[in-house]
């Protein structure tokens, strides 16, 4: 069904406390050959509220993005990822601070990248041929180029390319005259990807694709996504709550948190981790795979400024996975 | 035994039993109306007050087959039914009632599409939405008399009361509408391509349509309403002038049937939306 991704052995292992030094130096570091994708520029965001106050959600972020980059941006409910996700889109402008795709400033949403968002992902009004064709047909024929004689041929051929597409995320033919309510929601997650994989736009974002699905079935989104990305490489940028769905996921995490509760104060990116290019698993990196999860999870929690606690802690472990259950891909 | 017990919410009536015990109040009515047009008829035989079924029957047949009082059509004597239903009385008032009703109808498309526009484009929605709901408060009602000053008393003064009176509400409900489209769609028609026109007719309208026609489903009885106001204060044809004509004379043998002819007419406008809606969009749930 899915075009299986193997994960094979990771030979060399992760060294945490060489992950955390080096955290500062990634961005010193970046090689100069590889073209930045996505740059988030010194981004505050500010919302009002009530009559006069107003909370900080974003405080200076920034961030560069390579081409091909597999970016998870991870942190605890309300600490501004999918915030961050918006400014991206364009759907939503940072307080200060800019937000560049491929070298261009971002000031509203275009087609320069796709998205994925958790739900109404799909247009109820169409079927799941339809969804498919809508990206490619709308962008060379709008509303009324749709009456042009050369409409036909072209819709022609995008639906033959949107019926592959289907097959490549695992849908049956069957499928492709089904309306979204009638699919599971996986099901209308994998149309949702095919959908936005339609458009070959060279970025990719997703806000919690996965959050609203069961285990079993999450485990297989997140398998084909790996496997669609490690086909193409586009750039992705994806949203999670999930610290085992990030570092499965991911080329490179990105940890937001705010350092306290006060409205003034917004969140920050305390951790900014490069992994192994094939993804970690708790199958094949064992102890280590824990390890890195319990790391990962106290720098979202923001409390890394003491290790210390947080290390000598023998509780500290199966409280986090309580917390934060690991999928069935990591198990 | 069934429970039969009526405040029993969890009772369970068997099918035969729930139909049958719809129809009775139904049956309940006909048997009172008869039972006072006899008691009527017995003091008084040419009661007009509660009319007879014989009285019914020549009512509905001088309504149906016979040309209005004002009319000057006089049918040959071997003129067809069908000849004779066409100038007839009821023909002419739900040709002239229905005309009226349908340009209405037809006017609350330029309202929905404002309504489109109010609830999608931020601008439109700055221009207008304080308007409309500002316009809305005003009891059509009352403007009657202004309409009848501006447009005279012929056709254009009903279909004005119609449409100021339905649009605003119905330009309020699509609004609305518009705006529980959920953003991630607005979003993700753009990351499509889509332009401004794409997503407002291609993505939200489309998807909005449905409502907007359980909405105008609900708005035919006011929009009935405000046509039969119409038609009764100042209008020389149509079936809620002919209602009032028929009071002065106390007609009661033609009064019931216009009524329950209206009341159907509605249900079969009604319940044709309806079809077309699921017809038009199997998509849409509840």
């Amino acid at each position: 069904m899915v075009s299986g991704l193997s994960t094979p052995e990771m030979p060399t292992p992760v060294n945490l406390q060489h992950e955390a030094a080096s955290i500062n130096a990634l961005t010193a570091t970046k090689s100069q050959h590889v073209a930045t994708a996505i740059r988030i520029d010194d981004v505050s965001v500010t919302f009002p509220i009530g009559r006069k106050g107003c909370r900080t959600v974003l405080e200076n972020i920034s961030l560069d993005i390579e081409e091909g980059e597999f970016v998870v941006l991870l942190g605890e409910t309300g600490c501004g990822k999918s915030t961050l996700l918006r400014m991206l889109l364009g759907q939503d402008r940072p307080t200060s601070g800019s937000v560049s795709i491929a070298g261009s400033l971002v000031q509203r949403v275009d087609a320069r990248s796709s998205y994925v968002p958790q739900k109404y992902s799909l247009f109820p009004d169409r079927t799941v041929l339809e969804n498919l064709t809508m990206g490619p047909e709308t962008s060379k024929y709008h509303i009324f180029g749709r009456l042009r004689p050369s409409f036909r041929p072209f819709r022609r051929q995008v639906r033959e390319e949107a019926l592959r597409q289907l097959s490549h995320m695992g849908l049956q033919p069957s499928d492709a005259a089904k309306y979204p309510h009638q699919l599971s929601g996986g099901m209308q997650q994998r149309v949702a990807i095919a959908q936005a994989l339609m458009m070959k736009s060279r970025v990719l974002l997703m806000d919690e694709a996965f959050s609203a699905l069961d285990p079993a079935t999450r485990a297989n989104l997140q398998r084909l996504l790996r496997s669609v990305w490690s086909e193409t490489r586009p750039t992705v940028v994806f949203v999670t709550h999930n610290t085992a769905e990030a570092l499965f996921l991911g080329t490179r995490v990105i940890v937001l948190a705010r350092q306290n509760r006060e409205d003034h104060c917004g969140s920050r990116v305390v951790l900014d981790m490069k992994l192994p290019a094939l993804g970690m698993n708790l199958r094949n990196n064992g102890q280590q795979f824990l390890d890195l999860v319990e790391h990962v999870e106290r720098f979202s929690r923001g409390d890394h400024h003491n290790p210390s606690t947080g290390f000598d802690d023998s509780n500290d472990l199966p409280e986090t996975l309580n917390a934060f259950p690991l999928d069935g891909e990591t198990l | 035994m069934a429970n039969l017990s009526p405040f029993d919410i969890q009772a369970r009536p068997n099918k035969l039993l729930t139909q049958a015990f719809s129809c009775l109040i139904f049956l309940v009515c006909i048997g009172l109306y008869m039972q006072t047009s006899i008691s009527r008829h017995r003091e008084n035989p040419e009661d007009r007050i509660v009319p007879s079924g014989h009285q019914l029957v020549a009512g509905i047949r001088s309504a149906v087959l016979e040309p209005a009082e004002e009319d000057d059509y006089i049918p040959a004597d071997n003129a067809s039914t069908w000849e004779r239903l066409h100038h007839s009385m009821i023909w002419k008032d739900t040709v002239s009632s229905g005309r009226r009703f349908f340009i209405s109808l037809f006017l609350l498309v330029p309202a929905v599409i404002l309504a489109l526009h109010i609830g999608l484009f931020p601008w439109f929605g700055a221009g207008f939405l304080r308007f409309v709901l500002f316009f809305d408060k005003i009891v059509a009602l009352s403007l009657l008399p202004i309409l009848f000053i501006v447009f005279g008393i012929d056709e254009w003064s009903k279909i004005a009361l119609i449409v100021i009176g339905v649009a605003p509400t119905m330009i309020l409900d699509v609004t609305q509408m518009v705006k529980a489209v959920p953003q991630e769609q607005i979003v993700k028609a753009f990351t499509l391509d889509a332009n401004n026109f794409d997503v407002a007719y291609r993505v939200v309208f489309r998807q909005i349509m449905p409502q907007v026609i359980n909405s105008l489903r609900l708005n035919l009885k006011p929009m009935m309403l405000f046509l039969f106001a119409g038609e009764m204060i100042a209008a020389s044809d149509g079936l809620a002038y002919r209602i009032a004509i028929m009071r002065r004379h106390m007609g009661m043998d033609v009064i019931l049937p216009y009524v329950l002819w209206v009341a159907l007419l509605l249900f079969l406008i009604d319940f044709s939306l309806r079809v077309l809606n699921r017809r038009l969009h199997p998509w849409f749930q509840a």
